[in-house]
């Protein structure tokens, strides 16, 4: 019997067609819709794009030479960096302090956690719409509020000094449900017996919490760290909806900026380039973090 | 050998039925701007817009509300995917980008030729590309740019109502004694209302008024779909710009605290703005029933200067890709017949296209209509280059970062010309 009428027989007597078949749609569905398009974008990079007329011209690098001296771009990259540097540890460390106060009994805890949790169920297209309007200089709440306790009045969105602090507060008030919920999991998962040691040790309240605590949910961490910081990387509706990118592209990011060289100038090849950049970009954080939290792991 | 023929009659006459059912009821898609975005979008959701060419040709038309601002990036990606409506109805600035990309059917050579002779001269600047060529209709109740502002206000003010300012530095005093500041000198009405946030397209299309009247202008040949060069990095691009920067830093007559124009004359935040006209004259009696409000051409840089404002329209156009092209341009030339034109800007109060329904009521004797026919010869469309989007983004740019304070006029002009003179080449390649 020939070794490959061998092979076969054995994967079908071991069931793996069946499992092949089960798995295939989404098998399927993920080459069509995710692998596809990115094997299409690599390709476009590297290519002068004219989608109607069909016109591909071959141009090697020259996407990615433009790139590094378009400032357009230099200043997206740059917003897009201090965006993932500012949004992922103050999402993170702002969840982990809602999980610790949320993992103790206080009445209404759950009505409350629901309220923190809802703005991660909520459309961010919608959210941004609303908190356009509490930023507004004339009539938003953020102002009015600002009046009452004697403040100045801050310009929010309409100046370039502030645009992108007040993207960065939506953002945060957006994820920190998020980072709360998976902390409160982290958190929940630490064996009682551990604090308990540590207490009949002497450890107080921050000691506790330091030396135990925190290193217990190191891989909590670096899940958080690595899931916020692809998300933030790919920071794309609020900015859309709240400033176009304004003012002055202060609050410009790659995604927005991709999106407009792709769909508002039809410079496909370049928009493609950007969006390899900001794959490896997101690839290199992830994989530095992922690295450096082996670290950190722990089992228990 | 007659069971067969029998056979082949059974099998085709449904075909045939079908086929003929379908032409009977055949149906075109038009798609337009849902929204408030133009006046003129609004009357496609009127059901009574397409009856009478429905009626007469048996043809539905079926309209298709876009969201604005992702209206553009949809037309593009549906007519890649050769799915796309079978007239568009788009803002006349997407026009250039469009042509870019070898997307639209030109209209006839005899059909442009009849129509830029008939109609009167701001709508025959609007259609013709250069050399008599046409891409589209544009649309009755064309945009012109003016000065609105509110009569109330320049009473309070001392100024004379009646009297808008005709130089900067009319405007410029205007604007000043026009501002209005609380106890502790925050103002809490600006003079003037600047656009300088949002998408740096509307930034330029605000100021355009200023670039032009100084002397500036986006390229240097207006007419030319290739090539030329940006042309606004001179003595009148940086007047235009420093313009609203003196308003802002010197005479504190205008604030980036403020929002969009046209919302801050109609609440009572800006006693002049200068946008779309067609724009208050819709709103104001729904947003603002009591504001009484004027209008005029653009204030020039100096006495005797001629002024310049932007004319723009929403333009009926047809993609090459379009499955139902010949039936689009059919109900194309019925939407733009004399009597049509007539008939649609009646029923809807928009200032009409041909040269004789101006000689008509009611367009003759209507008070608004006549006084943007005032200010129609002083329009300028943008230029039709095929890297205007570039060159836009470039302007809008260099005005936000100059009012922003985040560049310094000459280098945020400097910079953007670069930027602008690259879209146009690479625009050419």
């Amino acid at each position: 019997m020939p070794a490959i009428r061998r092979l076969i027989l054995r994967l079908h007597a071991r069931h793996v067609w069946h499992a092949y078949l089960f798995v295939a749609p989404i098998i399927i569905l993920f080459g069509a819709f995710r692998v596809a398009p990115s094997v299409q974008t690599l390709l476009y990079s590297v290519y002068r794009v004219e989608l109607l007329r069909g016109r591909f011209t071959f141009i090697g690098l020259e996407n990615f030479r433009e790139l590094l001296v378009d400032r357009a771009f230099q200043q997206a990259a740059w917003n897009t960096l201090v965006y993932v540097l500012v949004i992922v540890p103050v999402s993170a460390a702002l969840g982990l302090l809602l999980a610790v106060l949320f993992d103790t009994r206080f009445p209404l805890r759950e009505l409350f956690k629901a309220l923190y949790f809802a703005p991660m169920v909520t459309s961010t297209v919608a959210a941004a719409v609303v908190w356009w309007w509490l930023y507004n200089p004339q009539f938003g709440l953020f102002n009015v509020l600002l009046r009452l306790v004697g403040l100045p009045i801050q310009p929010w969105l309409m100046s370039s000094r502030t645009a992108l602090l007040s993207i960065l507060l939506f953002s945060v008030w957006k994820g920190i449900g998020y980072n709360m919920v998976v902390y409160l999991a982290g958190l929940q998962a630490i064996p009682e017996s551990f604090v308990e040691a540590a207490r009949i040790d002497g450890a107080g309240g921050f000691q506790r919490f330091w030396r135990i605590t925190l290193p217990l949910l190191a891989p909590t961490t670096a899940f958080l760290l690595i899931y916020n910081s692809i998300q933030a990387f790919q920071v794309f509706d609020q900015v859309f909806v709240l400033t176009s990118g304004g003012p002055a592209g202060s609050t410009n990011v790659i995604v927005l900026d991709l999106y407009r060289q792709a769909f508002e100038r039809y410079n496909f090849g370049y928009a493609a380039a950007e969006a390899m950049f900001l794959f490896l970009l997101t690839l290199g954080v992830t994989v530095l973090q992922y690295v450096y939290s082996k670290r950190f792991e722990v089992s228990y | 050998m007659q069971r067969r023929t029998v056979l082949k009659l059974a099998l085709t006459a449904p075909l045939l039925a079908s086929r003929r059912a379908w032409s009977q009821s055949k149906a075109i898609t038009l798609w337009y701007p849902a929204g408030d975005i133009t006046a003129g979008a609004a009357h496609f959701s009127d059901k009574s817009f397409f009856a009478p060419y429905e009626a007469k040709t048996g043809v539905k038309v079926e309209a298709v509300g876009l969201d604005y601002d992702t209206m553009q990036q949809k037309i593009f990606a549906a007519a890649a995917a050769k799915n796309v409506g079978d007239i568009l109805f788009v803002d006349g600035s997407w026009v250039p980008g469009f042509l870019k990309e070898d997307m639209l059917d030109a209209v006839p050579d005899a059909r442009s030729k009849a129509w830029l002779d008939a109609v009167s001269p701001e709508i025959r600047t609007l259609s013709d590309y250069g050399k008599g060529r046409m891409w589209g209709y544009p649309q009755y109740g064309i945009d012109i740019y003016g000065l609105t502002w509110n009569k109330d206000h320049f009473k309070e003010a001392g100024l004379d109502p009646e009297k808008p300012p005709r130089t900067w530095d009319e405007f410029r005093d205007y604007a000043k004694k026009l501002t209005k500041r609380d106890a502790q000198g925050n103002i809490t009405r600006v003079g003037y209302a600047i656009r300088h946030v949002g998408h740096p397209h509307g930034i330029v299309h605000k100021h355009f008024w200023a670039l032009y009247g100084a002397g500036a202008s986006l390229v240097d040949d207006p007419l030319a779909l290739r090539g030329g060069k940006a042309n606004f990095n001179n003595d009148g691009g940086r007047a235009a710009v420093k313009l609203v920067l003196d308003m802002l830093d010197v005479d504190k007559s205008t604030s980036l605290n403020f929002p969009d124009p046209r919302a801050a004359l109609l609440k009572g935040l800006a006693s002049m703005q200068i946008s779309e006209t067609v724009s208050i004259h819709e709103r104001a009696p729904k947003e603002a029933p009591e504001l009484k409000w004027g209008l005029s051409a653009t204030p020039v840089r100096k006495a005797g200067d001629k002024p310049i404002t932007l004319l723009g329209s929403w333009m009926y156009a047809v993609p090459k890709m379009a499955k139902n092209r010949e039936a689009a341009w059919q109900l194309l030339e019925w939407i733009n017949t004399p009597e049509q034109d007539f008939e649609m800007c009646k029923k809807y109060a928009a200032t009409p296209r041909y040269k004789v329904n101006w000689e008509r009521d009611p367009f003759k004797s209507n008070a608004y209509d006549q006084a943007l026919k005032q200010i129609y010869p002083y329009g300028k469309p943008l230029p039709v280059n095929l890297g205007l989007n570039g060159v836009m983004d470039a302007v809008g740019g260099a005005i936000q970062k100059t009012w922003h304070h985040e560049a310094k006029l000459e280098e945020a002009l400097a910079e953007a010309e670069r930027a602008a003179n690259k879209a146009i080449a690479d625009a050419a390649k």
